[in-house]
């Protein structure tokens, strides 16, 4: 099997996904900078950088832009990128509005939805919006510009698999015909209409009123009205970057910490994947305990004394608390060694561990360290 | 703390970033309560259920089920929180069926934004208020709540509407739970973090917001998984020097150093925690790699309580 850093040196597209909290944003800096190393033209698309991760991109104040990290960034980390790293930060809210203007037929139709009430709730709240703009995003990256090699990090999300299914989510409320039908003569006749209303003799419309209130109806027509006509861009543009998404020069990386619990949601999202033939490029373990005494058992307290005396550092309680540091050490790393090996035993991909670093990576250096693992 | 009555209210949410520890600090608060005596719920939000089985009970679902003596579970789902709150309103099944199962309608329940989280949130918050005979239905209810950003716009939905619908059984509705929400006798949330730099960070943005923008009482603070201050600092820099020594010292000194160098940050990031959020902290230490469940659950409460805190 190759490696994932071989896997990897392929794709063009590699999507970092994975339960929150395991590391995928500095995962997929440490990818695009190694292609940049590598004399790549890379970009990293994150979506919620640590502070210090954003500095170290130089991603202080930009949102929705690619910005080039500048040499001397790199010089500081004594490093000598025989390409180029781009970075930037994800704005949904922005993505959105890029994706109405590009779309809507004339500069009315664009200003009454941006303006819509209802369409500034959903390009900030509404379930699946952050996902569908982060492949709209990317697929935006891929078609209109020039990077040998893009990496998309993805948003945490409650359940692993929202990703694949936001946009269809997404794409089905825009795109509802039934209730574009129903509802659009309401919005033009300025209540509740009349279309609605024949709807099982009335009642169905009257219910319905009485729980959202007809303000909330009236938005929603008005909305799906405004849609009108774009939702084919919307639709064909989705299509699109499903195809995308399952050709070969894209990688799925899948990101996950030794914990049970992640290791748990990583592999149902790669059965996910799996099942939808979706392109994989393999597996990190990230943040996994070193092991430091790889056979039999750890050392006694007593061991350690005398090895402390031997080196001309006699001290009794020291030596105590190492032992118990190191038989604790010890049982972690065994336990997530087995947790490890039912994920690496699920899937036949390339694979990589990445050691727990002794601090945070928040530095050109600490990532360029970082990919020497993958 | 001298007067810190968390668990007095009838309603805690529990929240803080993805993987903090928050469905272990939300069991364990419960069995702490319901040791006192309580009886408790507690409400996990849509979720992969997780406090029953950390309890050693089977998952409840969508109805409530008791995981220990005095402690209660259920997970509350849209579409179960939907026709409850349906039945409610219209009062009769045949009615809700008719309306709810039509299709147009049910396309309706799922995209008007925030419907879903009004009738989850409802539905918690009928739980918490609800009274049989003149005595309180649960003397607390626990809200296993979302993540951070997810959390915030489950708690916002009542004020939302309040502020774009006009009337209605809906307005009625967000203004009895907007009410409970805000009224700190019967309301507190508690931040769930790690001693580490995102938690951290989202952990006092999420408090920014719990101010500015919701309005609900902040009564806690805990900081989960807190290594041991081991080694003393001239401790620390011996290790360094001691880590290229053969084996058995260099592992272990090896092992000795990433304890300390982690236990110096974790101290760290509480220090941030604790300056920037004006609110009674309690440390739960890191456990030793134990059997995942019960017995963690059991370490967590004496923690919580050991601290002073219930």
């Amino acid at each position: 099997m190759s490696s994932l850093g071989d896997d990897l040196a392929r794709r063009r597209i590699a999507v970092c996904v994975g339960p929150g909290g395991v590391g995928k944003t500095t995962i997929a800096a440490a990818i695009a900078l190694g292609r940049a190393l590598d004399g790549a033209r890379a970009l990293v698309c994150t979506i919620d950088p640590a502070r210090r991760l954003a500095n170290a991109l130089g991603l202080a104040a930009l949102g929705n832009v690619e910005s080039r990290v500048s040499e001397h960034k790199f010089a500081e980390a004594g490093l000598r990128p025989k390409g180029t790293l781009f970075a930037m930060m994800l704005d949904v809210k922005r993505t959105w509005d890029d994706l109405v203007t590009r779309h809507a037929p004339d500069p009315a139709r664009r200003e009454r939805i941006l303006r819509n009430r209802l369409y500034q709730q959903m390009s900030s709240a509404l379930a699946g919006s952050q996902e569908y703009m982060a492949m709209e995003k990317l697929y935006e990256l891929a078609t209109d510009r020039d990077y040998d090699v893009i990496v998309l990090d993805t948003p945490p999300t409650a359940h692993a698999l929202d990703f694949l299914e936001a946009p269809d989510r997404v794409l089905d409320f825009l795109g509802n015909e039934t209730a574009r039908a129903l509802l659009a003569p309401a919005a033009a006749a300025g209540k509740l209409g009349l279309r609605l209303a024949q709807l099982g003799g009335g009642y169905i419309a009257k219910t319905l009123a009485r729980f959202t209130g007809q303000a909330v109806l009236g938005d929603l027509g008005e909305f799906l009205q405004g849609f009108q006509g774009m939702y084919d861009g919307f639709k064909e543009r989705a299509a699109a970057v499903h195809e995308l998404f399952s050709r070969p020069e894209v990688g799925f990386v899948l990101v996950t910490s030794p914990s049970p619990v992640a290791i748990g949601e990583v592999l149902a999202f790669h059965e996910r994947l799996h099942a939808e033939s979706m392109p994989i490029a393999g597996v990190v373990a990230n943040r996994v305990t070193p092991d430091l005494w790889p056979s039999g058992k750890p050392p006694s307290a007593a061991e350690l004394s005398r090895a402390l005396v031997a080196a001309g550092a006699p001290d009794g309680a020291l030596a105590a608390k190492l032992a118990r540091t190191l038989a604790e050490h010890q049982a972690l790393a065994a336990e997530e060694r087995r947790a490890l090996e039912r994920l690496f035993g699920a899937l036949d991909a390339p694979r990589a561990v990445v050691p727990r670093l002794e601090t945070d990576v928040h530095d050109l250096a600490g990532l360029a360290r970082l990919c020497e693992r993958l | 703390m001298a007067h810190w009555t968390l668990l007095d209210r009838r309603l805690v949410i529990v929240t803080g970033k993805g993987g903090v520890g928050k469905s272990t600090v939300s069991a364990a608060l419960a069995l702490i309560a319901a040791r006192e005596g309580k009886r408790v719920l507690v409400c996990e939000v849509n979720a992969q259920e997780r406090v029953a089985p950390l309890l050693g009970a089977p998952p409840a679902g969508g109805a409530v089920r008791e995981a220990l003596p005095g402690v209660f579970t259920v997970n509350v789902t849209p579409h179960e929180a939907m026709r409850e709150y349906g039945l409610m309103v219209l009062k009769f099944k045949t009615i809700y069926d008719a309306v709810f199962e039509n299709r147009l309608v049910r396309y309706f329940v799922r995209v008007v934004p925030s419907l879903a989280e009004l009738v989850m949130l409802g539905k918690i918050l009928h739980e918490a208020r609800a009274e049989e005979r003149g005595l309180p239905r649960w003397d607390l209810v626990i809200v296993d709540g979302p993540a951070t950003g997810h959390a915030v716009q489950l708690l916002r939905v009542p004020s939302a509407l309040l502020d774009t619908v006009p009337g209605g059984p809906l307005r009625h509705d967000a203004q009895w739970m907007e009410a409970m929400l805000v009224d700190p006798a019967r309301t507190s949330l508690a931040i769930v973090t790690l001693p580490e730099e995102m938690p951290v960070n989202e952990a006092i943005e999420l408090d920014a917001q719990v101010r500015s923008v919701l309005g609900i009482h902040r009564g806690a603070l805990f900081v989960n998984a807190m290594p041991e201050a081991r080694f003393e600092r001239g401790e620390a820099a011996r290790l360094t020097a001691l880590v290229a020594a053969p084996p058995p010292l260099g592992p272990a000194a090896q092992a000795g150093r990433m304890h300390a160098v982690r236990a110096e940050q974790a101290a760290r990031y509480l220090e941030r925690a604790r300056a920037a959020l004006d609110l009674p902290a309690t440390v739960i230490p890191l456990l030793p790699v134990t059997a995942w469940g019960r017995d963690a659950v059991e370490e967590v409460a004496l923690a919580i309580q050991a601290g002073g805190a219930r």
